[in-house]
């Protein structure tokens, strides 16, 4: 009985594993939408090999993340991390294709505290802080992305609606 | 002996991309395409949606490539985007599913009342895999179709390797009934 059962399982996973016919185009059209990522997201600084020289030691103090600075169908945020130590802080996420090229933070007296305005479309978006282009991170003070599926940490901010 | 093509690894290919060289992506996407989307097929069990599927997490793992921190397991991350996405139309195409199981289950009785109607393998076999829970469903997949390690399907999924392996002894448990049920219509 148990060995017709297994052999039932067997056969249908030999099945699953045949070659599955996927659309021959799909290639095409992957390549023309990420012919129309702007140029300097697809030029993303090679971080990798930097991590492991990483010594990041500054420590993060936010106590406001982010500011809703004005109100209309988009909403002007400032964005602020404390990071004494750190030489340049970014903003990235889903509103800027992750490039940290795009939302660079300025920090103003020296103090290490580092901000950027930006304004966002109602919506839900990932996003985190990059420190010296090599350490990612979540934002203290923001709810944790918990579907996140990059590997890296990240927050979440909704605006325009509940939570923002 | 002969002429051996030597193709790229996945970290070369993710270096050139990265350096600006787009064209290089076309040689991941045309790597991975087959097996993801097998994987995106079972999953959620509609072409249109899992090549839909697909295509975005070519695309979010393009738009995303600086959050790949190991380019060597390029695939395993890319695996991760395309498992994530497809919870997503999954749950989108819930109701669709439920409707088209009640649909089947119809079928089924008109089938009881002719054998020669009766769907062949092919068809028993996808509609026991539409029946299962979605995490049995993607447990089951991961483990025996695509023949990844538990400890691979912990970290793509986020669920712990006790927790897998019992759906996916629950995934063989229920595929066992559906299809001899099929069987016995």
């Amino acid at each position: 009985m148990f060995e017709r059962e297994d052999e039932t399982v067997e056969r249908v996973i030999q099945h699953l594993r045949r070659p599955v016919a996927i659309d021959p185009g799909l290639d095409a059209r992957v390549m023309r939408e990420v012919a129309q990522v702007p140029r300097e997201g697809r030029r993303g600084r090679p971080l990798w090999p930097l991590l492991a020289a990483a010594a990041v030691v500054a420590t993060v103090l936010v106590a406001r993340p982010w500011n809703r600075t004005a109100a209309s169908n988009a909403d002007t945020l400032q964005f602020v991390l404390v990071a004494p130590q750190a030489a340049s802080v970014a903003l990235v996420g889903d509103f800027n294709d992750w490039d940290p090229a795009r939302s660079p933070m300025q920090t103003a007296h020296g103090a290490g505290i580092w901000a950027t305005v930006i304004r966002l479309a109602p919506g839900r978006y990932r996003y985190a802080f990059l420190v010296n282009g090599v350490e990612w991170r979540a934002d203290p003070n923001a709810p944790a992305a918990r579907d996140d599926e990059f590997g890296t940490p990240s927050s979440v901010i909704t605006v325009g609606g509940r939570g923002s | 002996m002969g002429i051996h093509k030597v193709e790229p690894s996945d970290a070369e290919l993710v270096r050139r991309v990265r350096a600006g060289d787009t064209g290089a992506y076309g040689a991941l996407v045309s790597r991975y395409r087959n097996r993801l989307g097998r994987y995106a097929v079972h999953m959620i069990g509609d072409r249109e949606d899992a090549e839909e599927a697909l295509q975005d997490s070519f695309v979010r793992a393009y738009r995303s490539l600086a959050r790949c921190d190991d380019p060597s397991r390029f695939g395993a991350w890319l695996y991760g985007i395309l498992v994530n996405r497809c919870r997503t139309t999954g749950a989108r195409a819930a109701r669709r599913r439920r409707m088209f199981v009640r649909d089947a289950q119809a079928l089924d009785g008109a089938a009881h009342a002719d054998r020669a109607d009766r769907l062949d393998w092919t068809d028993a076999v996808d509609r026991a895999l539409a029946r299962l829970a979605p995490d049995y469903r993607e447990a089951f997949l991961l483990k025996h179709v695509e023949d990844l390690e538990y400890e691979e399907i912990a970290e793509l999924t986020g669920a712990g390797v006790s927790a897998l392996k019992m759906r996916v002894k629950r995934a063989r448990e229920q595929l066992q009934k559906y299809l001899r049920e099929a069987e016995h219509v």
